[in-house]
């Protein structure tokens, strides 16, 4: 029985003009390239397919892949894809083949020219050239379906505008500034983790299968709870790991747990601002904890307090001493700073009829951390700036303060950002305890 | 009989605002419940939350005996869900959108043309099924949604203002299809704002203010002998002496008596109904009405309300 999801989109996608049109095109461009200049046919096709392919797989996929959810939305059929008895894993990958599907039979067309070409120019790297660009079109198709999945359960305006699909379709941009012209990437090695790669094109391959299978595995967890399928919170963390490990291999010099601590941090950034963190879901943690459902609590877990966590966590780790002084200290404080942050979205988040909680949030934060210590700064009062903002010091090597010091001033902000999320909690049950605001539809 | 869904203390917030509180309550299996109730009194969350759309922030709910929190993809086999806003598949014809719905609801291929023709027959939609669903006018494009909500055969069906938008026509078509569905063993929970069209076809009532039940309760049975029913008599023209003589009448509570009308509360059976009105025959009061009044689903509600609101005060 074939994917009813995947059989639905190639409903949609595919028509007889759409079948006929889509190689008709191709074979005119094809046969331009073939006969256009002084270099060889083979090069001039080898090169068209590779272009052709990012257009048409990787952008025009991508904003395919980025309707397959928010049309859903939009369309007000996603209660009934919800309400389907079809299990998470076939919806996915219903959805990131279906969607696309008509983007990959054309990308299948250019592929097949290029491996022709491929093999006519004698060039020994067309099959990682071919596997390269099949793995970044999944990965992208993949990583823009769990960006919308990601946002779509609370950021409504957001899927109204469109979608995430747009930070992918940029991406995508980036990628084809390289992978549209293989020429120009060097064959030279690679060194990762102490390993000699030979080939960099290899290297390319190992990197967007990972971030393809990772992505893929994200879109299926978001999947799984967007059909309330709850899953507990470790696969977040276990990507930021991964992440690590892959950025640290490239250098011998930067320790392991301060790449992790900055991606960990990076990505606890990424969630607060994309996550919702209203009181409801705060409260819903409470209950559950009181109830001693520790699953239900893992379950309603927003993810950026896993990262937080790693966070702290690698901050110790850090066995390294630069100019700013003592590593672990300086991460330490830092992961402060972070909690802080994160306190302070709380704050305005847990506000009543809090209206773009974020935006505000960020809006301070800035002033809070370059605004004000830049006007103290200005005016001489160093000191002030420098209790503003103690990452300062770190930055630009100033002469006073110390790592303790610094890690005194981050528990401070710390401190105080807690105190005002603890003051919204309790204003808030008070206000509970008094009249019923009001009655939802 | 068995109860087909069970809410055990289910409450649900929106930011700044409770839509469930503390609800509990049953529905009979088999039943066709009609939820009604003001804007915003929960009706759309609840059903959401029985759908497993929504995670109460408390509670449970089970249908079928299934955990809907625990257990939604299994429970989604079992039920069918039309939302308030529903939306189709502009682009596919109505035969694709049925076996689309058919397929993802685990049926069988060689089950899904027999799924198709007989769910477009009952909502006489066989001679649209190659036309596209957006081609098709919104009481068409309901019967479409409403295909794809049973044409799996759910045990519940859940509708959320099912008749909103429809003609007259559409609207006695689709109260002929919830009694059929009814009577091929389905239990319905319908949301309505229009009580007089719930009428036709409800069998229990429930009703829910300020996210709160209110009542729920069947709404039509066999009296019993020792229950107190409502009866209205009616005379060809004026009698002085009728209240009088209701009130002397054994088993008669006088509600509202005038010299040619009255509504009376009559504690007795059908024998006891019949002697009655042959005393009042036999009286020589011109009787042209006697019979029992079976309160509409609108009065009932109301009245619900106006005892909630003098309970509340």
């Amino acid at each position: 029985m074939i994917n009813p999801e995947f059989r639905r989109n190639l409903w949609l996608s595919f028509s007889m003009h759409r079948l006929i049109a889509m190689p008709a095109l191709l074979g005119l461009v094809f046969l331009t390239a073939a006969f256009y200049g002084s270099a060889s046919s083979a090069r001039n096709l080898y090169s068209t397919a590779t272009v052709l392919f990012t257009l048409i797989v990787c952008l025009w996929g991508s904003i395919n892949a980025n309707s397959a959810i928010i049309e859903e939305l939009r369309d007000k059929t996603w209660d009934q894809q919800c309400m389907s008895a079809l299990d998470p894993w076939t919806m996915t990958w219903g959805k990131l083949f279906g969607a696309t599907s008509f983007n990959w039979y054309g990308g299948a067309i250019c592929l097949v020219v290029l491996a022709l070409s491929g093999i006519t120019a004698n060039r020994s790297d067309w099959l990682l050239d071919l596997l390269n660009l099949i793995a970044i079109g999944i990965l992208l198709h993949a990583t823009v379906i769990a960006l919308n999945l990601h946002t779509a359960r609370f950021e409504t305006n957001l899927i109204r505008r469109g979608g995430m699909g747009w930070i992918v379709i940029v991406f995508a941009y980036l990628l084809f500034q390289t992978l549209a012209f293989p020429f120009l990437i060097s064959s030279s090695s690679v060194l990762w983790w102490g390993m000699t790669i030979g080939s960099q094109k290899v290297f390319m391959l190992g990197s967007a299968l990972l971030f393809m299978v990772c992505a893929i595995f994200a879109a299926w967890r978001l999947m799984s709870n967007a059909l309330q399928v709850r899953t507990l919170p470790w696969a977040w963390p276990l990507f930021v790991l991964i992440l690590s490990a892959y950025y640290a291999g490239f250098s011998s010099k930067t320790p392991f747990s301060f790449v992790g601590f900055f991606i960990a941090a990076a990505l606890s950034y990424a969630t607060l601002l994309t996550e919702s963190n209203s009181l409801l879901i705060w409260n819903k943690l409470r209950l559950r904890w009181q109830a001693k459902n520790w699953r239900g609590f893992l379950a309603d877990l927003p993810l950026w307090p896993t990262t937080l966590l790693l966070a702290f966590l690698f901050a110790p780790m850090a066995d390294f001493t630069s100019r700013a002084g003592d590593g672990a200290t300086m991460l330490f404080a830092m992961a402060l700073l972070l909690l802080r942050d994160a306190c302070i979205i709380l704050f305005f988040s847990f506000a009543p009829n809090a209206r773009r909680p974020v935006v505000v949030a960020v809006l301070y934060i800035i002033v809070l951390d370059f605004l004000l210590p830049f006007l103290f700064k200005s005016l001489g009062l160093q000191a002030i700036a420098y209790f503003l903002n103690p990452g300062s010091r770190m930055f630009f090597s100033e002469t006073y303060g110390s790592d303790r010091v610094d890690l005194l001033i981050a528990g401070i902000h710390a401190a105080v950002a807690l105190g005002f999320v603890a003051w919204r909690i309790h204003e808030s049950k008070r206000r509970e305890a008094g009249p019923q605001p009001g009655i939802a539809a | 009989m068995a109860a087909m869904i069970r809410i055990s203390r289910l409450t649900f917030n929106y930011p700044g605002l409770r839509a469930l509180d503390d609800v509990s309550l049953e529905v009979e299996a088999g039943s066709v419940t009609a939820l009604v109730g003001p804007n915003g009194a929960g009706k759309t969350t609840l059903l959401r939350c029985i759908a497993g759309l929504e995670t109460p922030l408390a509670g449970s709910i089970e249908v079928a005996g299934m955990d809907v929190i625990e257990q939604p993809r299994a429970v989604h086999r079992r039920m069918g869900y039309l939302s308030d806003f529903f939306g189709l598949y502009q682009e596919l014809t109505v035969a694709r959108c049925l076996e689309y719905a058919a397929a993802s609801q685990g049926l069988p291929d060689a089950a899904i043309a027999q799924a198709i023709r007989d769910t477009a027959q009952r909502l006489h939609l066989s001679d649209r099924l190659a036309q596209t669903s957006g081609s098709l006018s919104r009481g068409l494009r309901q019967r479409v949604a409403i295909g794809q909500a049973i044409i799996h055969q759910p045990m519940v069906l859940l509708l959320d203002e099912p008749a909103s938008g429809l003609d007259p026509e559409a609207r006695s078509e689709l109260a002929i299809l919830f009694r059929q569905l009814q009577a091929s063993g389905m239990t319905l929970l319908v949301s309505s704002h229009i009580l007089a069209e719930l009428d036709e076809y409800s069998t229990h009532l429930l009703a829910l203010r300020d996210g709160r039940v209110l009542e729920n309760r069947a709404l039509q049975t066999i009296a019993s002998a020792d229950e107190v029913r409502i009866l209205h008599l009616q005379l060809a023209a004026p009698d002085a002496r009728l209240p009088d003589w209701l009130s002397g009448q054994a088993g008669v509570i006088c509600k509202a008596v005038e010299s040619d009308f009255a509504e009376i509360g009559f504690h007795g059976g059908a024998n006891a109904q019949a002697a009655l009105l042959a005393a009042l025959v036999q009286t020589g009061f011109a009787v042209i009405r006697f019979a029992e009044h079976q309160e509409n689903l609108q009065q009932s509600y109301l009245r619900s309300v106006a005892a909630h609101l003098e309970k509340t005060q």
